[in-house]
């Protein structure tokens, strides 16, 4: 199959007056239509820094080298109007901290709507109806009645699932969660998880997810990519990782995991 | 009881509009300070129906009068009436406050969003341009103005609007530059969002509780700033009142007639006093952050 997306010799640094760090170091990997691939490594490793360097979202200060091919379009040889056609449209994110990704002043309605009035010019009443509709489709419960609350009237599990929505609104191809369920509670990660594979299912949309929960991994994930320290230390698809790991940072990694 | 839950789905802004008046209403202090405030918008509004007398209209038979029925705060030293001079000095005064942080806000509030959003050297320059405008001392800059234009209202206006700038700039920028490390900003950038629509439907919409606050501060302020002016003869000229002319003119009668400083101070004591507390509670009211 023909990847969607292909990033090749990735690399990212960042200058100060000590010299340069570099924080994702030429790395290289695929990603076809519908797939999920996993992306793990420990805290630092750069899977965060190698995700937003996707769609230029790093700050000034750092350096980004390599390919990134979406459709054959190297997003970073990109201008900044294309870029922002490309950012939501193609490529959506769902960030790590639910409590604060949402913009607290503004009803989850406002939210939504924002999205899809500039995206799609879509009239008031079309708007509230593709809004909930989005909300039924992330399963938030009496989505009528969400769109005028506060994120934070809302609970950690739902405002997750309206980050999601909000990632969806555009039709995204691919969606890049990052740690997307780190800061919930065990039922409800279980709840997120599921919610991702059914997206895939439904929509056809290529995941993206950056953790360091091996369970995470085994759950969702048809693919894997460890990265360490900045570099690819082992691709493979997920029952062949578990199965054979053939790095050593690999093996440490799960191994880790069963001590527990 | 499904009822209920209908009419809060199919409008939502209309139940916080009800939400807002409700709790509103519960706060005896926000209530009272509206009143208040509404009290002195109305006297100015309705100076002419309200002041029994015309501003400038002298009676030299009943000169420093006291208080009585037909002069409720008496006359001055021209045997103006005094209680019509606070009525039209309510005109005055309001007018330089509400306009002048008006004009503050409009010019700096795209400024400071800015600076605090982009960085870098639009900061810079930002930064180093408040600077030197806060070096500067408002009065000059009023004297300076009135030498272009004349004295008037209308310069005492623009000078207060000016000079409350740099510190609405400061306050904008800094707001812009926590709010920026928000997660919701890189959020609406990787949705694609805009420059214009993250400055204005996101950071803006999340300072307008400080704003607002720094808005009820500056009204006061810009009160005083008149009354400044106008001892300077550089705002407000004779026969027309304002709040700081009556208190100029008191000066030379304050062992005989202290009422006739009395009756303004009380007037900006009021009106200060009123705006402050009423920016306060509608702060809270309006922060979805605060409890129910």
């Amino acid at each position: 199959m023909t990847p969607l997306l292909e990033v090749r010799d990735l690399s990212v640094s960042f200058a100060n007056e000590q010299g340069t760090v570099r924080a994702v170091d030429r790395l290289s990997f695929t990603l076809a239509p519908r797939e999920v691939l996993a992306v793990v490594g420990e805290s630092g490793a750069g899977k965060t820094v190698a995700a937003l360097a996707l769609v230029r979202l790093l700050p000034r200060s750092a350096v980004i080298e390599g390919h990134v091919l979406l459709d054959g379009l190297d997003l970073l040889a990109l201008p900044a109007r294309g870029l922002r056609r490309v950012r939501g449209n193609q490529i959506a994110f769902v960030f790590q901290e639910p409590a604060t990704a949402l913009d607290p002043v503004l009803t989850v309605g406002n939210q939504i709507g924002e999205v899809l009035r500039v995206r799609r010019g879509l009239t008031r009443q079309e708007t509230r109806a593709r809004a909930v509709e989005l909300l039924r489709l992330v399963h938030v419960p009496a989505p009528g009645q969400r769109l005028g609350d506060y994120p934070h009237q809302l609970s950690g599990g739902t405002r997750q699932r309206v980050l999601i929505a909000l990632a969806l609104a555009s039709d995204p191809r691919i969606l890049i969660a990052d740690e997307p369920t780190t800061a919930l509670d065990a039922t409800v990660q279980a709840g997120i998880l599921d919610l991702l594979r059914e997206t895939r299912d439904r929509l056809g949309t290529a995941i993206v997810v950056i953790t360091h929960d091996l369970g995470v991994v085994a759950e969702i994930a048809d693919r894997v990519l460890v990265v360490h320290g900045g570099r690819a230390a082992e691709e493979a698809p997920v029952l062949d990782l578990f199965a054979r790991p053939r790095h050593p940072y690999t093996v440490a990694l799960l191994s880790a995991t069963r001590g527990l | 009881m499904s009822a209920v839950v209908d009419a809060v789905a199919t409008s939502p802004l209309a139940y916080r509009r009800r939400l807002l008046r409700t709790r509103f209403l519960r706060r005896p202090l926000a209530v009272a300070s509206l009143v208040v405030v509404l009290l002195f918008v109305a006297a100015a509004a309705f100076a002419p129906y309200v002041a029994p007398e015309s501003a400038g209209r002298t009676d030299f038979d009943l000169l420093l009068a006291p208080p009585s029925w037909r002069h409720l705060f008496g006359t001055d030293e021209l045997g103006r009436d005094v209680f019509s001079r606070v009525v039209w000095g309510a005109r005055a005064s309001l007018q330089v406050g509400f306009l002048s942080t008006l004009l503050a806000i409009v010019i700096a509030v795209p400024i400071g969003l800015l600076a605090g959003y982009h960085g870098r050297w639009v900061d810079a320059i930002v930064a180093r341009a408040t600077d030197v405008l806060l070096a500067f001392p408002f009065v000059i800059l009023a004297v300076g103005l009135a030498a272009i234009r004349g004295p008037s209202l209308t310069t005492a206006t623009i000078a207060l609007g000016v000079a409350a700038a740099p510190g609405v700039i400061r306050i904008t920028r800094g707001e812009a530059l926590a709010l920026r490390e928000a997660e919701f900003v890189p959020a609406a950038i990787a949705s694609g969002a805009r420059d214009t629509t993250i400055l204005f439907r996101h950071l803006l919409p999340n300072m307008t509780a400080t704003l607002l606050v720094q808005a009820t501060v500056l009204i006061p302020r810009a009160i005083i700033g008149e009354a400044t002016l106008s001892f300077l003869g550089l705002g407000v000229r004779p026969p027309q009142a304002s709040w700081g002319v009556m208190l100029q003119d008191a000066q030379s009668y304050l062992t005989q007639a202290p009422r006739l400083a009395v009756y303004p101070g009380l007037a900006i004591v009021l009106a200060a006093l009123a705006f402050n507390l009423l920016g306060d509670e509608v702060r809270d009211i309006l922060d979805p952050r605060t409890a129910r």
